[in-house]
């Protein structure tokens, strides 16, 4: 191997092999002065991770696809606005994400195009959808299958699927003092899972 | 408040996962300024959901990533919020204003060296012409010296001021050019007369002006005088300026004889 060729390896070696590159607080700094190459780096850092919570709310590929684009735009647009003494980047860009997938399932476009699929109107739609198994089960929902039946609904409904408690308790006949409490419980038996 | 029981109470990992209602939230956030334990809780539980999220990444479709990219640059900063887009914004303004700041400089700068250029210019051709003058004048004076036909009578001083002068006298044109040699300068009311004398034929002088003049640092060398055919004599006295009388025999300063005729 003549010399140039060693250093063409280690160049493909340390530009390929994925690196922090940045602090969090290095990153953000960055990302508000609009640095193309931060901004590069966020999106090859976390996309993925953002990617699988989308999909865990809009099962459906290719509408997950576009809500990850809005998501990253929004970043973009909105780091301004991203308080690090409130949390982490990462917890930031998940309750963006999460939203937004939220917001897109309940977007009258998007139940116009799933029209096709069984889904069922009103107090009957948490039911059916966390009887039935329709997302991969990976991250979150997965930690979520080793919660009891009940539990398991409940943070189905109010994390994935963003209803409010109020609803939830019309939804399932419960009283609201009891939705919250047990969300709550199922919701504090998740750290010690995620562990 | 019982830190520890809040904090086991699910209300840390509702937060994180943003299923607080905003008054929750508030709460929340004030406690963890608070109590320090509260907030490692916070930090801890959100290093486990990122961790668990990166280990269970999906790549998105590779065409995404263009998306966003287009999109974020296709998009003014105008249309973006206001605190990311104010930035860019007045990044481009100040980027103008320094652009008209800059030109307005060169064209202070090329204002200055036009006009510094122009009076140099200026100042050259005058000096230009001014030595023109001088040429043109020695040329003259020394067609004049190197005439054969043009005489030099020398007027000598007659008093102690030594006032001496030469006549250049070309006895073809009758021209007569002055040469001052050593002539005091003289108040402001009084000038210098030039004449040219003739001897009369009952032995009486008849003095005839070819003109008055003055001596200074700005004055020519070489004055041109009036004409004269026949001359015996010149003398040069001081007269009140402008005279029109006959000389002032008293204060004649230099005189000289004429060899030819």
């Amino acid at each position: 191997m003549s010399p140039n060729q060693g250093y063409f390896v280690v160049y493909l070696f340390t530009n390929l092999e994925p690196k922090i590159k940045y602090s969090e607080q290095e990153l953000v700094a960055l990302l508000n002065e609009q640095n193309n190459d931060a901004f590069n780096y966020l999106y090859d850092h976390y996309s993925g991770a953002l990617f699988t919570i989308i999909n865990q709310i809009v099962p459906d590929k290719d509408t997950s696809s576009d809500v990850l684009q809005e998501v990253f735009v929004n970043v973009w647009r909105k780091i301004g606005t991203y308080d690090e003494t409130k949390g982490r980047l990462f917890t930031w860009m998940l309750n963006i994400a999460r939203n937004a997938a939220i917001d897109k399932v309940r977007s009258k476009g998007y139940k116009d195009n799933q029209r096709t699929q069984p889904i069922a109107e009103g107090e009957n739609a948490g039911m059916s959808i966390s009887s039935n198994p329709m997302v991969n089960d990976v991250g979150l929902k997965k930690v979520l299958t080793t919660l009891n039946e009940e539990y398991r609904k409940l943070i189905d409904l109010s994390y994935f699927q963003g209803f409010t408690h109020e609803e939830i308790a019309k939804m399932l006949g419960i009283p609201l003092g009891t939705v919250k409490t047990r969300i709550r419980t199922a919701i504090s038996q998740l750290r010690t899972m995620i562990r | 408040m019982n830190i520890k029981e809040y904090i086991s109470s699910g209300v840390v990992e509702s937060y994180v996962l943003g299923m607080l209602s905003a008054q929750e939230k508030f709460d929340f956030e004030q406690y963890c300024e608070v109590y320090p334990e509260l907030k490692a809780a916070r930090n801890a539980f959100e290093l486990a959901i990122e961790k668990q999220a990166m280990e269970n990444a999906v790549s998105p479709p590779i065409n995404v990533k263009e998306k966003v990219f287009s999109a974020i640059q296709q998009k003014p900063a105008s249309n973006t919020s206001k605190i990311v887009s104010t930035e860019p914004t007045i990044r481009k303004s100040s980027g103008l204003r320094w652009m008209a700041a800059a030109s307005i400089i060169l064209f202070l700068v090329t204002g200055y060296f036009a006009y510094t250029l122009y009076n140099q210019n200026k100042d050259l051709n005058n000096s230009l012409k001014s030595l023109q003058v001088k040429v043109d004048q020695m040329e003259e004076y020394h067609k004049i010296m190197s005439d054969p036909n043009v005489a030099v009578v020398n007027l000598v001083a007659m008093t102690p001021a030594k006032a001496s002068a030469s006549i250049y006298w070309d006895s073809t044109s009758s021209d007569v050019y002055l040469l001052i040699k050593n002539m005091p300068q003289l108040p402001s009311d009084k000038q210098y007369q030039l004449w040219s004398i003739m001897n009369g034929e009952k032995g009486q002088l008849q003095p005839n002006s070819l003109g008055l003049f003055d001596v200074g640092e700005n004055q020519k060398i070489i004055l041109k005088m009036s004409n004269v055919k026949k001359a015996d004599a010149f003398a040069i006295t001081i007269e009140k300026r402008g005279n029109t009388e006959g000389p002032n025999l008293e204060q004649l300063q230099s005189m000289g004889k004429t060899k030819i005729q």
